[in-house]
């Protein structure tokens, strides 16, 4: 008896340990199980659409007036994308210098007081980048048009045909103040992971300090600080509200930052009370949701997949 | 950044088990006893809001066991929430469509307002625009062809060149849909402009912008406390006769001018509207009470409130929807 016990003991334990075990595989996974059904489900709502006309057609068509059967998705994905790439040419820059400051240069006091603001700012809600953005953001941007379009108004991308501060640019910043915690977080923690030692054997070296960050932290971390973009601009990519606020919402292909853009997010927010009163605006504003699902997830299997060649890289 | 995932993870946590309750925390039981009780959610139009608001007040003093939870959102979350039972009632500022019915939306029409095209009161030819009215087919040219870009061409002077700066909403809604019905029967993603989230938010934009034109709710277009065109906007007249002239009865320079106007059938329809609510299929208990409140004590408060009451016929005619 004496002897089993430890034994049973030790079963129970064992038991225990693949219980937990069986409920952890299943919590990890359900989200690849989630994704799987969300797409599903939004390729079976979409698909009245995509049975009634070509793939390539929806994708490419300018034009959409659901009220006479023009679904044209070209404008919101082109302004999806116009968006989201300009708030990251904001974003990135800034944020990069910030955690670098933040890790390498600033008091440890100084470090204590930003991080718990920094992740505040990330818990604002969208409503509230949304107000600010149409309160301060769209007046500058709507006073700094005209001013840019005539410097640079030769360069398309900068000429400035929407008076009004509703544009690109202003979503674009919104976003870009939006996202920034993120990224900064991410980077902030990736260039902590760095041991002393490679700073200090830099620094013994001669080097400055910039020189050091710049050839034995900035490389090792590389990584870290792309999947850091990466979500940022995962996030911005969805991003509804704040944008929505203040993008114009016009469905035309942007050619410049100053013009209005209807982002995806935006034209399903917008729109979905209206998709029972018009026939397919349901399956519509599905297969929306649909492109903008699938939008994310190659851009985050692109980015993976150069990670994995960075990493790679990074061992040679 | 852990600390960060796992809040988010929390307040994700948080939401998920919430919804359901929240969805479906309602559910009155009829009473025996008169005393009514439960809580009536209720979204959709702006152009509705503050009459609900008012209205649910009121109720609520002879009823204090009836909550209320009203939230704004433009006709077409209205709409769409009534019919997924997301709310109890649906503010709809539009008419309601064959195939919304044919998915169970059941509507009555419980008051009327109209909508009433904004400008900045820096506007450069403001004095033109308020003494000479625009004309249906100018606003045509403006928010549909797109053919008239400046304020001069609006006022006939060529020499002014400032440049329109047409808004619109872009959250589907009864505004934009009565707004472009009367700009020859077309459909809001036929208007041109920059488009805004919500009622507050076109007018902000208008405010914000001298050469801004949009378009409002009664309620949203005057101020509750002066009674007159919100400040920093005029609400421009509509040349119903087409004789180039603001004549006395198409200037709406106030609220009550503004009702009245609604009220006698002087100001045309479209932009004049029923309001309606929208149930899914025909309510019943708190719900249908509370409707059939609205439609009978709950009058005397539309004009009030900014809102024009049913006629007769048509009181009569909800009450026998409701019934």
């Amino acid at each position: 008896m004496q002897v089993r016990r430890p034994a049973t003991a030790l079963g129970i334990r064992r038991r225990k340990d693949s219980a937990a075990r069986s409920f952890f595989y299943f919590l990890a996974a359900l989200p690849p199980i989630l994704a799987t059904a969300m797409l599903l489900a939004l390729l079976y709502r979409s698909w009245p659409i995509l049975e009634s006309k070509p793939l390539w057609k929806l994708l490419a068509d300018k034009i959409w007036l659901p009220n006479q059967g023009e679904f044209g998705f070209y404008p919101f994905i082109a302004g999806t994308l116009w968006v989201t790439v300009v708030a990251m040419i904001l974003a990135v820059p800034p944020c990069l210098l910030t955690a670098i400051y933040l890790v390498e240069y600033a008091s440890s006091r100084l470090r204590a007081f930003m991080k718990p603001l920094l992740d505040l700012l990330a818990a604002i809600p969208s409503v509230v980048y949304g107000v600010w953005g149409m309160l301060t953001i769209v007046p500058m941007v709507q006073a700094i048009g005209p001013k840019m379009g005539k410097l640079l108004g030769f360069i398309p991308l900068f000429s400035s045909k929407n008076p009004t501060g509703f544009s690109i640019l202003a979503g674009s910043i919104v976003l870009a103040v939006m996202v920034a915690p993120f990224i900064i977080a991410v980077s902030y923690e990736v260039l902590h992971t760095v041991p002393s030692g490679y700073r200090e054997a830099s620094l013994a070296v001669g080097a400055t300090k910039w020189q050091t960050v710049k050839y034995a932290v900035l490389p090792k971390t590389m990584t870290g600080i792309v999947a850091g973009v990466v979500l940022g601009a995962s996030r911005a990519l969805g991003e509804t509200m704040a944008v929505l606020m203040v993008v114009g919402n016009v469905p035309k292909v942007p050619a410049s930052i100053f013009d209005p853009a209807y982002p995806l997010p935006a034209l399903i927010a917008n729109n979905y009370g209206e998709m029972l009163s018009i026939p397919l605006y349901d399956a519509a504003l599905m297969s929306a949701a649909l492109i903008l699902l699938v939008i994310v997830l190659v851009f985050n299997i692109l980015s993976t997949l150069m990670l994995r060649r960075i990493a790679r890289r990074a061992k040679e | 950044m852990n600390k960060l995932f796992r809040s988010t993870f929390v307040l994700f946590v948080v939401f998920v088990l919430a919804f359901p309750f929240s969805a479906c925390s309602q559910k009155p039981s009829a009473q025996p006893t008169d005393q009514l009780e439960g809580t009536i959610t209720i979204s959709g139009a702006f152009a509705l809001y503050p009459m609900m608001q008012r209205w649910a007040e009121e109720f609520q003093k002879n009823n204090p066991n009836v909550e209320f939870d009203i939230s704004a959102g433009g006709a077409g979350k209205g709409m769409a929430d009534a019919i997924a039972g997301a709310v109890d009632i649906g503010m709809v500022s539009r008419d309601v469509s064959a195939e919304e019915e044919a998915q169970g939306a059941y509507w009555v029409a419980v008051t009327k307002d109209a909508v009433f095209p904004t400008v900045n009161a820096q506007n450069p030819v403001l004095q033109e625009l308020l003494a000479g009215g625009v004309k249906k087919d100018v606003f045509i040219g403006i928010y549909i062809t797109g053919e008239i870009t400046t304020w001069g061409q609006v006022v006939g002077k060529p020499e002014i060149t400032d440049e329109i700066h047409v808004y619109t909403r872009s959250d589907s809604c009864g505004a934009a849909d009565v707004w472009a019905k009367y700009l020859g029967n077309k459909k809001q993603e036929n208007l041109l402009g920059i488009g805004v989230s919500g009622d507050p938010g076109l007018l902000d934009a208008v405010v914000k912008d001298p050469l801004g034109i949009g378009y409002n709710n009664l309620n949203y277009a005057f101020d509750t406390t002066t009674g007159k065109a919100v400040a920093g906007t005029a609400v421009i007249p509509l040349d119903k006769n087409e004789n180039g002239q603001a004549d006395p009865d198409e200037v709406i320079d106030s609220k009550a001018v503004a009702v009245e106007a609604v009220a006698n059938g002087i100001y045309p329809s479209p932009p004049a509207r029923l309001l309606n609510l929208v149930t899914k299929g025909k309510p019943s208990g708190l719900t249908q009470a509370f409707i059939q409140w609205i439609l009978t004590d709950g009058q005397q408060y539309c004009t009030e409130a900014g809102y024009v009451a049913l006629t007769q016929e048509q009181q009569e005619a909800s009450l026998q929807k409701i019934r």
